[in-house]
């Protein structure tokens, strides 16, 4: 009984390294991607600005499993290519939620506002300096708590990786559940879950805290 | 030092500005007052180039900044050279426009630090000292939030006059104070005034601009109805609509 259990935090654990490994890579590229994104969406040029509205159209507007089975099958139907599932699932997850965060961002930069440019401008500030200096540290505080719920979200997806055979924390409590006749691991693995979440939520609201010196 | 000849702005095809021609004066203060929609705060607006102008030409010390060729096309200076003239502006908001994630201390360092190259520690000192003669030597640490209206529009002069402007333009600095707080925001201006800062206010303090003001410019619908000395304008206008405003002015 003790051994089982022990064998079953063991395997759980596992799966939630590749979990883990998963949410962090997303975040690594989606967030600075949805910038760019949220860039071209802002952009003056107007086809430029149509492309990205398409793009972000499709990623919120189709199921993210669905999503996610189109990058891994679609090169192999398309040209034969077999790539691996992890990578498929990181580049699925990136487009994805780079989407979503450049609408966030979209919001934070447009709710600054235009008397800050002005005033950077009047000073002699450059365009690069006035982002980087003025604008973007207003808009990290801004945007921090709908990113905290796309980052809670995310962490919760990840379940769907399994969908294309990867090993990560929901496909091996499954396998795991139907190999022994019980929902106990389902259970272990929802603790699991619901840990990450707290820490994710610790650490979120810490970056808010940090930030909460001016108003 | 300044001279706008003939200045035309246009917001969707409407004239909002319709020949305006003033000089500024080294070391003089030049009052703008007028009516609500008069064209007043769009002129000093287009003199920091955060509008483009129509047409009409623009010099400051005899370097053209704007032209308006023979077709009636507007040309403005290389970028390099529209920013270097740029820096010889200062400009004081109606909201103030402090940066809220800056400390006061860091409002006015940031941009002699980033922009004029100043070194940290020098930058630092000209921040205290302009603190210093704005009053608000004890507030270098505070946030803008923590702030009164008053103090913020202090802490956006001393940011002004951090980058040494030659000409200090202010945009109804008293506008969005609370009438208790625009005392001490017209007495660090008349401060500024007895040393001989050259500077443009656009204000609705009449009294303010009578006592101040060495030239003050009367403007309506776009054009500048009169100009001439305190005196002229306030005591002896020649204009009717010009009259009629301070009359209004007075029967408060």
């Amino acid at each position: 009984m003790f051994e089982s259990a022990i064998g079953l935090v063991k395997l759980l654990t596992n799966g939630t390294l590749t979990t883990i490994q998963i949410f962090f890579l997303t975040l690594l590229f989606s967030l600075p991607l949805g910038m760019l994104v949220a860039f071209g969406r802002m952009s003056k040029n107007k086809i430029v600005r149509e492309i990205f509205k398409f793009y972000i159209l499709i990623m919120r507007g189709t199921p993210l499993l669905l999503q996610l089975m189109f990058v891994y099958f679609a090169p192999y139907y398309w040209i034969g290519l077999n790539w691996d599932r992890f990578i498929a699932a990181i580049v699925a997850f990136t487009l994805n939620y780079a989407a979503y965060f450049a609408e966030i961002y979209r919001g934070g930069i447009e709710s600054i506002p235009q008397g800050q440019y002005e005033a950077a401008e009047v000073l002699g500030f450059t365009k690069t300096q006035t982002f980087m200096r003025i604008i973007l540290p207003q808009v990290v505080k801004r945007v921090l708590p709908p990113i905290s719920n796309e980052v809670i979200t995310l962490v919760k997806d990840t379940a769907l990786v399994q969908t294309l055979g990867v090993s990560e924390l929901f496909r091996v409590a499954k396998n795991e559940s139907s190999r022994i006749f019980s929902t106990t691991p389902l259970a272990v693995a929802g603790v699991y879950y619901l840990l990450m979440n707290w820490l994710v939520t610790k650490a979120l609201h810490a970056m808010e805290k940090r930030l909460s010196y001016y108003k | 030092m300044l001279k706008a000849e003939n200045l035309v702005k246009r917001f969707d095809g409407k004239e909002v500005l319709s020949g305006i021609s003033f000089e500024v004066i080294k070391g003089q203060v030049l009052a703008i007052i007028g009516p609500s929609g008069s064209g007043k705060s769009t002129l000093l607006r287009c003199l920091n180039l955060l509008e483009k102008l129509d047409g009409g030409r623009l010099e400051v010390d005899g370097e053209v900044m704007v032209r308006t060729d023979n077709s009636g096309k507007v040309i403005y200076a290389p970028e390099a050279d529209l920013r270097r003239m740029r820096l010889r502006f200062g400009l004081v908001f109606q909201n103030f426009n402090l940066f809220p994630h800056f400390s006061v201390l860091q409002n006015i360092t940031e941009a002699p630090q980033r922009v004029a190259g100043m070194n940290p520690q020098e930058a630092k000192e000209l921040a205290l000292e302009l603190l210093d003669k704005m009053g608000l030597a004890d507030k270098a640490e505070a946030y803008p939030y923590q702030l009164s209206g008053g103090q913020s529009q202090r802490v956006a002069i001393a940011r002004a006059l951090a980058m040494k402007p030659d000409i200090l333009f202010f945009d109804e600095p008293t506008s969005a104070l609370d009438p208790e707080l625009t005392g001490e925001v017209l007495k660090v201006i008349r401060m500024l005034a007895l040393e001989h800062m050259t500077m443009v206010v656009v204000t609705h303090e009449m009294a303010f601009a009578k006592e101040v003001a060495d030239r003050v410019i009367f403007m309506d619908k776009g054009v500048i109805v009169e100009a001439g000395t305190p005196e002229e304008i306030f005591n002896n206008p020649s204009n009717e609509r010009t009259r009629a405003f301070l009359n209004v002015l007075k029967s408060f």
